[in-house]
């Protein structure tokens, strides 16, 4: 037992494992909450076009030395914006479009980052963030997007949830639908922002979908949904922080930090799935069984 | 008396297909029309011109004496119940609340009067106390009715029903009839949709006939009869006797 314990705790002694946990913790909070909205909008697809397109925005102010923080958000800002506006097109085939964007913005992103001497390794810390070297101001950052991300979505939650029920509904009691699937894009977009130092844009996707769709597995209400998104979120932060430390420090394997964090949240995912799975076939061989005799 | 609705040669078009045209209508408050046709008549397209939610090409639509997109605070729309998402996380409670949303305003929080209004009109669909259950887990029926009692909650002059009598149990369309007759006695007046006529017979004073344009409108005795309906439905219509007909839908 007392062993389990140093297991889990130990990996936080050093003060740069203790940033990294306090970020991946606010980032749970934050995408756990998100994530739910998103699943429930159906915009997954939508949030991984954004955040290809807040790439290209954070390649630029690396190359010209500005702030990630602040080249993401014109990025995220312009990529909402302009994402939010198609999806309201009849014209556009939304997934086409979609994918259009996300692989151009990316292309561009890459051009960027290719004309810089350390081409790779920036590459990866854009695109996988570093975790392990956050300071404190990343963390204010952080903390300070959380609290206007969740801000609007609790100033808007009678709204968002009518529009997510029933789209027509909503525009027939004379809602914007535009006006509020801006806002929510913009939230997304926002989240996206905020986990750049710490995930990285490739991965923060996993951030926003698995533990919401986890989430789903396990409960019906809205509230439960997001307070389990949330704790699965920050489960799979801590698990993945403490295996990666150990398995770098202990046994020699250099392994990703944000990385380790994804592939977590995918086994929780996977467990859960497989035993929701085995029950359900369970009650219905039962209920076979039950018909025979 | 302002009209409830005023409809005068509205002629819609998607994609340069008219799909609606020489619609004409004419409703006072208390009215209530019942939308009969077959698929694809433009039943549900009427109802969006009523909404402001699709543009006349041209004739005009008045709600309540002002522009449909005007008068949405006063008009309740019931969708059909396999347009929702059954599996949607939400209570029963917080879709009937929904009705209050335009009241209460943006920011702010529904309040007593609100919950009070909500737990009313699940009251008069007698649904009060599954007020805490998954909408999801109801009937096709009960979540009809739940729907009917957003539509109560918000408190409107004209209610839009699409296809409300469509697969459910007879208890809820006991309730529904009861319910609307109550609204219309209240002033409200009714559009409802429906492939059904003895339900437009029970339900409705007058009819709209729609096969992708206006065959018919007027009292129901006046609009209903064998040659419209054969009109409107051509060979799929079979009469059986007065006010009761066999209709293929397709």
């Amino acid at each position: 037992m007392l062993g389990i314990i140093r297991f889990l705790t130990e990996p936080f002694a050093p003060a740069y494992m203790q940033r990294a946990l306090v970020i991946s913790l606010l980032l749970a909070a934050l995408s756990g909450v998100v994530g739910v909205v998103v699943q429930l909008r159906r915009l997954s697809f939508m949030t991984d076009a954004l955040t290809h397109s807040v790439f290209p925005g954070i390649a630029i102010a690396f190359v010209a030395g500005e702030s990630l923080f602040v080249g993401a958000l014109i990025a995220g800002a312009v990529a909402a914006t302009l994402l939010t506006f198609a999806a309201r097109s009849t014209r556009i085939d939304q997934d086409a479009f979609m994918a259009l964007v996300l692989a151009s913005l990316f292309s561009i992103g890459v051009i960027v980052v290719s004309r810089h001497r350390s081409y790779s390794a920036d590459l990866t810390t854009l695109l996988f963030g570093r975790v392990l070297a956050v300071d404190t101001a990343d963390i204010i950052t952080t903390a300070a997007v959380a609290v206007v991300a969740l801000g609007v979505l609790v100033a808007i939650r009678k709204e968002l949830l009518l529009r997510a029920f029933d789209e027509t509904g909503a525009e027939a009691m004379g809602y914007s639908l535009l006006r509020i699937d801006l806002a929510v894009n913009l939230v997304v977009a926002l989240v996206v922002v905020a986990a750049v130092r710490a995930v990285g844009t490739a991965l923060v996707v996993a951030l926003l979908i698995t533990p919401a769709a986890t989430a789903r597995l396990l409960c019906s209400r809205l509230q439960s949904l997001m307070m389990s998104a949330v704790g699965i979120s920050a489960l799979a932060a801590w698990l993945g922080l403490v295996i990666s430390y150990d398995a770098s420090v202990h046994h020699g394997i250099r392994l990703a930090a944000g990385a380790t964090i994804v592939v977590v949240l995918t086994a929780l995912f996977a467990v859960v799935a497989i035993a929701q799975a085995l029950r359900t076939g369970m009650a219905r061989r039962r209920t076979l069984a039950a018909v025979a005799t | 008396m302002t009209n409830a609705l005023h409809v005068h040669d509205l002629c819609v078009t998607y994609d340069r297909e008219v799909v609606l045209r020489d619609v004409h209508a004419l409703l006072q408050p208390g009215d209530s029309v019942a939308l009969i046709g077959p698929n694809g008549a433009g039943k549900s397209t009427f109802i969006k011109a009523i909404l402001g939610l699709v543009p006349a090409s041209s004739g005009f639509v008045e709600v309540l004496g002002t522009t449909p997109a005007k008068a949405r605070p006063l008009v309740a729309y019931v969708p059909q119940i396999d347009h929702l998402d059954a599996r949607f996380p939400i209570s029963v409670q917080q879709v009937a609340l929904m009705g209050r949303y335009r009241r209460i305003g943006w920011l702010r929080r529904p309040g007593r009067v609100d919950r009070a209004a909500t737990l009313d009109a699940l009251e008069q669909v007698g649904l009060a106390d599954r007020a805490n259950d998954s909408f999801g887990v109801l009937s096709g029926g009960q979540r009809q009715r739940v729907l009917i009692a957003r539509a109560i909650a918000q408190d409107a002059k004209l209610l839009l029903l699409d296809e409300p009598f469509n697969g459910v149990d007879s208890v809820t369309q006991d309730v529904l009839i009861e319910v609307l007759g109550r609204l219309r006695a209240a002033g409200t007046a009714v559009v409802m949709a429906t492939h059904d006529i003895s339900v437009a017979h029970l339900a409705c004073g007058h009819a709209c006939l729609l096969n992708r344009h206006q065959v018919a409108f007027g009292r129901l005795d006046d609009a209903l009869t064998a040659d419209t309906l054969k009109a409107t439905y051509g060979h799929h219509a079979v009469m059986l006797a007065e006010g009761t007909a066999l209709l293929s839908t397709h």
